[in-house]
């Protein structure tokens, strides 16, 4: 299922997302814009920079550290890869990566930061981990990690920075002692309704494309891309969260509710987590523009996201707005 | 804020002590209010009109500015307990320059005498020529040295320096005496001339950097196997910054000596190639 801040939540209305007004959509290159908006929530947030002796054993670090961070359900975070960083970009003049983890509170946060560094980066061979945000609250990154030293940690501060050397078999595992955690954006969406399987998901990976190539926002699912789109609740009251059957396909004809017309096959959703409302805006209109030129002709139909009506999150990004004067007929 | 400019008039018989003297409290202070302020001659105290011509003006600067000009070799205690504004000398200092500062930064355009920045622990101090013996060390019978702030000495430094250091950087241009760093409980030491006989004599924990000749290193250490490339890449960069023999540190390969086996053996010596 999706995180609780797209289309499904424990905390939102019963029945998810209302109906998009398709008679206010725009259509743009045959695809059709519904006048609606994604609704997001705020989260904490915070960057780690993961060096390594070269840039495949950082992605093996990385990869790891943000597996299993789809959704803040049932993954206490949500995190990806942001991007590569480059020798001259990093503290210590190797190859890197950026990533972002999200999570409902700073504590729950600190907890996923300390677990996931602790299993997936220290245990990766030639890795060492900065902090990625200098300004917010500082959370323990190196902290605690440094106490599996046995004693034998090191501490350094270096420019005013305490970072911890800990011995291993492989030489010494540094960490930066702690990192900032920021404000952020959770559950900017979109969803892509295509002919078939292969329209949506060349649509999907198009989006999702273009949006890596901006900076502080990540698209926390496999591939950045989510097939189990959810709504709020379910008839099973042990479950806070189920199907959207809304934008089921398969069950056109079946639910009152549908937003699926005849010729709709298949409905992927991509879930953004940004540091800012503005970066979670400028991703949806780079994955909608990507979108967009595919068009019709590639077999995508239309284009929604999801919201609660607008009750829940502060964060409203109409589809339209951020489409600006692109969104005219065509 | 104000900008106090203290001129020598002529060198005292006498060792005098300075301490109390910061921009901190001539702030506001109108320059025959400043001149009224009394300082120690040997046993006499007198007002400091006695040893220096006293002119102020403003400075954008928040914390204040102290400017002294003239050899000061006499006068010790010079920055004693800085915790914000600005000191420059534009000659030399006596003892205990800039000792027990926590903040601020001091200047010296001359050389400073003994235990210079001893137990400072904070703030930056900056000699552009030689210390003397036990600079960033410890007081006369205290526990701890230097334990925090950086001391930048551009000339050579005596015997001691950095005994039982605990925190913040030191860093020594030229050549340094016997005993560097000796008891050194933690920090980080660059030196970029030779060292003296005894280096990390004791030392605890802490680094030591040789970006000159290597030293003769005690028994009492053992060749690390490990590599330390990151720590050591995030340390040399900082060190860089200060130029002179620090420049180009990163680019250099490094052999680490770890110890002294005698204390707790967790500090490093690591002498660049």
């Amino acid at each position: 299922m999706t995180s609780p801040r797209s289309t499904g939540t424990s905390v939102g209305p019963p029945g998810g997302r209302g109906p998009a007004p398709v008679s206010d959509a725009r259509i743009i290159n045959g695809v059709v814009i519904d006048d609606t908006f994604a609704e997001a929530f705020p989260m904490k947030a915070t960057r780690l920079v993961i060096t390594a002796h070269n840039l495949t054993w950082a992605r093996h670090a990385a990869a790891s550290a943000t597996g299993f961070a789809t959704s803040v359900i049932a993954c206490g975070c949500e995190a990806g890869i942001e991007r590569e960083l480059g020798a001259e970009e990093t503290p210590d003049g190797r190859p890197g990566l950026a990533i972002l983890i999200f999570s409902m509170s700073g504590k729950e946060l600190a907890k996923q930061v300390e677990r996931r560094v602790g299993q997936c980066v220290l245990t990766c061979p030639t890795t060492a981990v900065f902090a990625g945000i200098a300004e917010g609250e500082a959370i323990a990154l190196g902290k605690n990690l440094r106490f599996f030293g046995d004693g034998w940690q090191i501490s350094k501060v270096i420019a005013g920075v305490r970072y911890w050397r800990i011995p291993v078999m492989d030489g010494e595992f540094v960490a930066q002692e702690t990192t900032a955690v920021t404000k952020a954006v959770g559950g900017g969406n979109l969803l892509m309704l295509a002919t078939d399987t292969d329209a949506a998901l060349g649509a999907a990976e198009a989006a999702v494309q273009a949006m890596r190539r901006l900076p502080n926002v990540v698209m926390p699912f496999p591939g950045g891309v989510v097939r189990s789109g959810s709504k709020v609740g379910s008839k099973y009251a042990t479950l806070s969260a189920s199907t959207n059957d809304a934008f089921c396909p398969g069950l056109h004809g079946l639910v009152a509710n549908s937003e699926i017309t005849p010729e709709v096959r298949c409905v992927l959703e991509i879930v953004i987590d940004g540091l800012t409302e503005a970066d979670v805006g400028a991703a949806m209109r780079a994955g909608m523009q990507a979108c967009i030129a595919i068009g019709a002709r590639g077999g995508l139909l239309r284009i929604s996201a999801g919201n609660y009506g607008g009750k829940l999150g502060p964060y409203h990004f109409h589809l339209h707005k951020l489409l600006g004067a692109e969104g005219g007929q065509a | 804020m104000t900008r106090v400019r203290l001129v020598l008039k002529q060198a005292p018989a006498l060792r005098v002590d300075m301490r109390g003297v910061t921009p901190a409290a001539l702030a506001g202070l109108a320059p025959v209010q400043i001149e009224r302020l009394t300082i120690t001659h040997g046993t006499q105290t007198l007002a400091l009109a006695e040893f220096f011509a006293v002119d102020s003006n403003t400075t954008p600067d928040a914390a204040g500015e102290l400017m002294f000009e003239g050899d000061l070799s006499r006068f010790d205690r010079i920055g004693w307990q800085l915790g914000a504004g600005r000191i420059v000398v534009a000659g030399s200092v006596g003892d205990y320059a800039g000792a027990c500062m926590s903040g601020g930064d001091m200047h010296v355009q001359g050389d400073a005498g003994m235990l210079a920045a001893c137990e400072m622990a904070g703030g930056t101090l900056s000699i552009d020529g030689d210390v003397g013996d036990h600079a960033a060390s410890s007081l006369p019978g205290s526990m701890d040295g230097m334990r925090g702030g950086t001391l930048i000495v551009r000339g050579r430094a005596g015997d001691r320096f950095a005994d039982r250091m605990r925190r913040g950087s030191a860093l020594v241009f030229g050549d340094v005496g016997d005993f560097l760093a000796s008891r050194l409980v933690a920090g980080t030491i660059a030196i970029g001339g030779t060292a003296g006989a005894h280096v990390g004599y004791g030392m605890r924990r802490g680094s030591v950097v040789f970006a000159g000749s290597a030293p003769r290193v005690a028994p009492t250490f053992v060749p690390a196997l490990a590599d330390a490339a990151v720590a050591w890449q995030l340390l040399a960069r900082d060190l860089a910054r200060h130029g002179g023999p620090f420049e180009g540190l990163a680019g250099r390969r490094i052999v680490r000596h770890l110890g002294d086996l005698s204390a707790d053996g967790r500090g490093e010596l690591i002498l660049a190639a």
